[in-house]
């Protein structure tokens, strides 16, 4: 990595257990990835693959039992967020690491309105960026999307101690911080966004409520920004909305994005790299338009191929045969090998093979685990 | 002139909404959700007729009223030929072998109480006496149909992965040798490898059994596969209908050609367009006058606003008909035309006539 920015985030060889009742599920295996300032990167899986969990294991989100981290390290700027201290964590997320979840509805607080929501997001942010709140992150500041003033360091502090509207006012503190709010719901292309500050989530429709979870976690102005299913429940017509508007702020925003998703059609239109993730092993990893037309993994190849886009006459799907192997069983050696029409005897014994440069592969950062990737492309 | 098997004329079904004890009181008129509002269609012997639509657009009543498991508020259904609108009781219980649906999500459509046995036998002990041997075995001829193992018989729907619940959602509507199965989002819930061999083998199945099938899903990968015909709704609507190819590759309705425009292609040299039709679905309970998609129509002309398209024939385009007044004029804009590249930002969307 000779002459690349330093990565904002570096997953080096994270393991992750979820010990339960009945069994221990290795729900990620081994997995690296590293993600460098303004890169998108998409993480696509099945069900179960561990996506999910590798979201929500880098911002330090999963409960921890029933979640165990074996082994690995998360660098985040230079700190391994998984030896912070449980009570430095709050001071990672927002500022640090934003999040955009799936459920809009789950995650956004159904007793407050939308502009108490999002003016809490800026409030913490500006506390933190005038050292009133102890911030890990300075917050990273590319591009002055907020198009406001940036509140200086000395006023904020003065204003503190001599406040020069009485700001225990509820109204002069929603003044302070109007500018702010309509700010970022018009960067989320919400028309008149006056007429929606006093609205519940629940009144809100599915595209406008992510719409706020986007503003909310880009009021952080966070350096690196984890987005998890963002548009899985929502329409399609309101859904390429959606990825419009994520694409069009990436330019405006140039913020590190980690993208999960399990639609192989979203993340190529939105992601430059794609790692792909199986039974908990990422078994490829590349630039997007790489793995997408040349790819090096058998499982890559068949759950590409086995995306309808043919008509009945053309005759049957090229289906995958089999199923995804449970977590708590995860086949030795490559976790692929059972449902693979390439295994050979060595697929099938410990240690299985690693992420490494393909065999085969146009350009040296297509990585793929499988001991036979340059016979990929000769499959049907 | 082939009779289709299943026929919907002019079906209206509306959900009055609940009402304040003080509209109550002041007379406020009753307002209604208008789910389905004057949806005419035909399903023939042996095809599968698509329904895709977005969430809200009526689909799903659209397939309950046929199966008859609403009353529809006005309009007649028939089935093979016959009204069956007003059918109940025994008779309607007598009915329901030929027509049965497979719902949309298979876990809060099996009992977790009944083990796979009871679950899959349940319809055919509703159609008649079988003894509990007998009905084992044809559950055990059933799974086979669907590509389960026997040795499930005794097992809980919770001990399946979602395909494995999909099929017996699936074996449990074929136990009484329907006809007609109405497959409400028969995939949304799978994954893209295990979808693909469901949809393989509802393909298959209606080869062996010569099924007809009502597709309904917002999955239009899954309609390009399985359909032979596709009814486009919006609002409580069809606003498209017509062979599946035919309405997949040269769109009419500027709302199929938003929703194909819409799709994200699993191709990253195709991206970078962005979507530009803007807005959201209104609501049911006050559809806009007019034409329902006109509020967010690149299209739209003051007639759109003023006077509510029929679904008409084009002419040019056999078995196609479609509910836009510009239908001739816009007919032939391809849907890529509702995308707009980051370098090449803006195009007219207004086209010229001719």
């Amino acid at each position: 990595m000779n002459g690349m920015p330093e990565p904002v985030l570096d997953v080096q060889g994270l393991s992750i257990d979820y010990e339960v009742g009945a069994g221990t599920f290795h729900a990620l295996s081994d997995v690296s990835v590293q993600l460098s300032p303004g890169r998108v990167v998409g993480i696509v899986g099945e069900t179960g693959s561990g996506k999910s969990t590798l979201a929500h294991a880098i911002p330090r989100l999963l409960r921890e039992p029933p979640a165990r981290i074996r082994s690995g390290r998360i660098f985040f700027q230079g700190v391994n967020v998984l030896e912070l201290p449980k009570w430095k964590l709050p001071l990672l997320r927002g500022t640090g690491i934003g999040m955009i979840f799936q459920e809009p509805i789950n995650s956004l607080n159904p007793a407050y309105r939308v502009f108490d929501q999002v003016a809490e997001a800026v409030t913490i942010r500006k506390l933190r960026e005038s050292g009133v709140a102890p911030t890990l992150f300075p917050s990273a500041e590319p591009h002055d999307y907020s198009r406001g003033t940036r509140v200086k360091t000395g006023e904020a502090i003065l204003h503190a101690v001599v406040p020069r509207v009485p700001n225990w006012l509820p109204s002069a503190r929603r003044e302070a911080l109007m500018k702010d709010v309509l700010d970022y719901l018009r960067l989320v292309r919400i028309n008149d966004p006056e007429t929606i500050l006093d609205l519940y989530p629940h009144e809100l429709s599915g595209g406008m409520r992510q719409r706020i979870m986007i503003a909310i976690a880009l009021s952080g102005k966070p350096s690196l920004l984890i987005a998890d299913e963002p548009t899985s429940a929502l329409d399609i017509t309101i859904q390429a909305q959606v990825l419009t508007l994520m694409k069009e702020l990436m330019d405006e925003v140039r913020t590190s994005i980690l993208f999960i998703s399990h639609d192989l059609g979203v993340i190529a239109e939105m992601a430059d790299d794609v790692g792909v993730l199986y039974a908990g092993h990422l078994v490829e990893l590349g630039p997007v338009d790489e793995v997408y037309t040349n790819p090096r993994h058998p499982y890559t190849k068949l759950l590409m191929r086995a995306i309808p886009n043919r008509y009945k006459r053309a005759g049957p799907l090229p289906a995958l045969t089999g199923s995804v192997p449970s977590l708590a069983n995860v086949p030795p050696g490559c976790p692929f090998h059972p449902r693979c029409p390439l295994a050979q005897k060595i697929c099938g014994s410990d240690p299985g093979p690693v992420l490494e440069a393909a065999t085969g592969a146009s350009v040296r950062t297509h990585l793929a685990a499988c001991y036979f990737s340059d016979e990929v492309a000769s499959l049907p | 002139m082939i009779t289709p098997i299943v026929e919907a004329d002019h079906l209206v079904k509306r959900f009055p909404l609940a009402r304040s004890l003080a509209a109550l009181i002041s007379r406020e008129p009753q307002e209604f959700v208008h789910a389905v509002d004057d949806v005419s269609l035909e399903i023939y012997p042996g095809e599968t007729l698509g329904l895709i639509g977005e969430s809200g657009s009526g689909k799903t009543t659209l397939g309950w009223l046929l199966a008859k498991l609403h009353e529809p508020t006005a309009g007649q259904i028939r089935f093979e030929g016959r009204d069956i609108t007003d059918l109940s009781g025994r008779d309607l219980l007598k009915w329901r072998r030929n027509l049965q649906v497979v719902f949309q999500d298979p876990v809060g459509s099996l009992d977790p109480r009944l083990r796979v046995w009871q679950l899959v036998g349940e319809p055919i002990l509703a159609q008649e006496k079988v003894r509990r041997e007998d009905l084992k075995s044809r559950v055990a001829e059933l799974l086979q149909i669907v590509d389960l193992p026997a040795g499930v018989l005794n097992q809980y729907p919770h001990e399946f992965s979602g395909g494995g619940r999909q099929r017996l959602s699936l074996a449990r509507a074929l136990s009484v040798r329907p006809k007609v199965l109405i497959l409400d989002e028969p995939t949304s819930a799978l994954d893209v490898a295990v979808q693909a061999q469901v949809l393989n083998r509802l393909v298959a199945l209606q080869r062996e059994l010569g099924l007809s099938y009502l597709l309904i899903t917002h999955n239009v990968a899954a309609v390009r596969y399985v359909a032979d015909r596709v009814a486009v709704m919006y609002l409580g609507r069809i606003v498209e209908i017509g062979a599946v190819d035919e309405v997949l590759e040269r769109p009419i309705h500027p709302y199929t050609k938003a929703l194909l425009a819409a799709l994200p292609k699993a191709d990253p040299r195709r991206r970078r367009a962005r979507f530009r039709i803007g807005g959201e679905v209104p609501t049911l309970v006050h559809p806009p006058p007019g034409c329902r998609f006109a509020p967010r129509c690149p299209f739209v002309i003051d007639r759109c606003i003023a006077e509510d398209p029929p679904l008409r024939p084009i002419p040019g385009r056999p078995g196609r008909a479609a509910a836009c007044h510009r239908a001739e004029e816009i007919g032939d804009v391809p849907p890529e035309q509702l995308l707009s590249s980051p370098e090449n930002p803006a195009s007219p969307m207004t086209t010229s006539a001719g």
